[in-house]
């Protein structure tokens, strides 16, 4: 019973990251219909990020959060203006749009991921934060996972109800329904793809000081958690940000029980595997379109 | 007019002539740098069979390469190599038939990380068979064939998929595949078998990269699932398509050659360095340079005699012609 309390309590503790990851590309996905590939290496590096500040400057990770949030917004918007708006403006179709930006967002996976091998080398790296074990009715579990799993959850609500209940969160379900007739109705749909630019880099810098403050970490660890995004929204439903966050959950239930009941070795078979059939025969998720 | 006629064909003989010869008079350095480019243009040429007619494009094309370099790692020494190779690309053949079926269902971005996905799945697959299974970690290849009969192997891969990217580009067949580019619903409805010519494509494009994969298991004489089946494999050659310009069958030559020298000179050293040269030079190619090189030559006014070998042999303009 205990051993099945904590697969299913780790599922949802990975559920929560992932949720928080998938939101945030499915922000991009929804809005502009453009696949960000870059999205793990956003990751590791609000992974790193927090890493320097807590080795060198002793800065807690609760903290630093708050700056990779807003560096990251920062830097989304940056590469928005330099390089997509551009792109935007000369593209004559969403097609050719979509595969130039495809290869844009590989591009900066690639520059990303060596300038961290570059400057920071290519071995595993981790922290101890807050590590004391806790027991949440008999079940063991470190203190870190329960705060980074509570923080998830509030942004991941969070970003729920900004885009449900308020007046942008309209305006971004509307273009992620139909851009051209919300060009049409006066919405500045340029500001739009700003905000979810700045939203999804955020959330993805965020989700990398999560993880870093309880597991391993190095450069390359961008594309698993690309795949696992990538995985969550297909699930969900592109362009679907509830459908999202409740595939996120389920995602890291099934790979939890999955991994647990073979063996570790298999972890990235298994969720490569999901991966595929899920593109192949669910390619417009599970839940369908009223979510 | 008379002299232009024979440009062509006489620049072409040259360049196959010294290329016949380079094992004879080069340096070993020297051969085993244009063995790595000649290696990158049968990867990108097959490439461009699926991507630069169809569109779609794929980053699984890498794990035909790791698939092949397994194949002759497994039944080395038991069968002879030209039969190896040949095999290599067969299985390969074999592999994309069965695999391409579904998966060429799937459209645009979907497509791109669907084969993405598909290439890990068989390196992580590889990794715990050979881990958990086998109990090891790679293959070494002992009594390997000289550097000089690779040379000749992959001289002869590369130039039978150009050869084979020139007759499709010009066939009926080809001009079913660039339809599919310009628009599949309008191709079907026009009566090309959209899905029938994507996998025959798909099914070609993977042999030449088994066979590649058979020969430079041979090169590395060292193979593991996490080299063979590195994506950056995958990333590269699409990278070095679009730097030639996918629209050119001569764009694979011009990419690969540019990118194997800046290999050359920054790999050995700086591998970090030379991937983010990597990265810089696809957004450049991407937010300035939508033809590739080849469609910047084309653009330029170049010496008549270097137009007239390049002229005709692929550009657009030509598709609208036939």
């Amino acid at each position: 019973m205990d051993a099945i309390a904590q697969v299913v309590l780790a599922g949802l503790i990975m559920g929560g990251v992932y949720a928080l990851i998938a939101l945030g590309l499915n922000l991009i996905y929804g809005t502009m219909r453009l696949l960000n590939v870059a999205h793990g290496e956003l990751i590791m590096f609000g992974a790193f990020a927090a890493y320097w500040m807590y080795t060198i400057n002793q800065l807690s990770p609760l903290f630093s959060l708050l700056l990779v949030a807003v560096g990251s917004a920062l830097f989304g918007i940056f590469i928005f203006f330099c390089l997509f708006n551009p792109l935007l403006k000369r593209s004559q179709s969403q097609d050719m749009m979509a595969a130039n930006s495809l290869l844009i967002f590989f591009a900066l996976s690639i520059i990303m991921q060596n300038i961290a091998v570059f400057f920071w080398g290519a071995n595993l790296r981790s922290y101890t934060y807050m590590s004391k074990v806790i027991h949440l009715a008999g079940v063991p579990v470190t203190a870190n996972r329960l705060l980074s799993f509570a923080i998830g959850v509030v942004l991941c609500l969070g970003c729920y109800l900004l885009i449900q209940k308020t007046l942008v969160g309209k305006a971004i379900r509307a273009v992620i329904q139909d851009r051209e007739c919300c060009k049409l109705m006066g919405i500045n749909v340029n500001k739009i793809y700003i905000i979810s630019f700045a939203i999804s880099f955020a959330m993805a810098g965020v989700a990398g000081v999560l993880l870093s403050m309880y597991y391993v970490f190095s450069p390359f660890m961008g594309l698993p958690y690309t795949v696992i995004a990538f995985i969550v929204v297909i699930l969900g439903g592109m362009g679907n940000v509830g459908g999202s966050l409740l595939a996120g959950f389920i995602l890291g239930l099934v790979s939890s029980v999955g991994t647990a009941l073979t063996s570790p070795g298999l972890e990235s078979v298994i969720s490569y595997l999901i991966f595929i059939l899920v593109v192949l025969f669910k390619p417009k998720g599970i839940f369908g379109k009223g979510f | 007019m008379h002299m232009q006629a024979y440009v062509k064909p006489v620049a072409i003989a040259l360049i196959m002539l010294s290329l016949l010869l380079v094992p004879q008079f080069a340096t070993t350095y020297t051969t085993s740098v244009i063995l790595n480019i000649l290696m990158w243009i049968g990867l990108v040429t097959s490439w461009l069979i699926l991507a630069g007619f169809t569109g779609y494009i794929s980053l699984g094309h890498g794990a035909f390469l790791g698939i092949g370099a397994y194949f002759v790692a497994s039944y080395w020494q038991i069968l002879p190599f030209p039969i190896l190779i040949l095999l290599s690309g067969l299985i390969c053949v074999f592999v994309a038939a069965v695999v391409g079926y579904p998966v060429l269902r799937v459209k645009g971005p979907y497509f791109v990380i669907l084969t993405l996905g598909l290439s890990e799945f068989v390196k992580y697959s590889l990794v715990y068979y050979e881990v958990n299974i086998r109990g090891t970690v790679g293959r070494i290849l002992l009594r390997t064939p000289s550097l000089e009969n690779l040379y000749y192997w992959v001289l002869v891969i590369c130039l039978l998929s150009i050869a084979t990217a020139y007759l499709i580009k010009r066939s009926r067949f080809g001009l079913a595949l660039m339809s599919i580019k310009d628009d599949e619903d309008a191709a079907e409805a026009l009566g090309v078998n959209a899905a029938l010519a994507k996998w025959k494509a798909f099914a070609i494009s993977a042999f030449f990269p088994g066979m590649i994969g058979a020969v430079m298991a041979m090169r590395w004489t060292y193979i593991d699932p996490y080299t063979v089946f590195n994506p950056m494999m995958s990333f590269q050659v699409t990278i070095t398509a679009f730097l030639g310009g996918i629209a050119y069958v001569h764009g694979p030559i011009i990419g690969a050659t540019m990118l194997t020298l800046l290999s050359q000179s920054l790999w050995a050293r700086y591998p970090n360095f030379y991937m983010i040269a990597l990265g810089v030079i696809l957004i450049f190619i991407v937010m300035f340079l939508p033809q590739g090189l080849a469609g910047l030559l084309s653009k330029i006014n170049v010496p008549g005699f270097i137009k007239d070998v390049f002229k005709n042999v692929s550009s657009p303009e030509r598709r609208k012609e036939l």
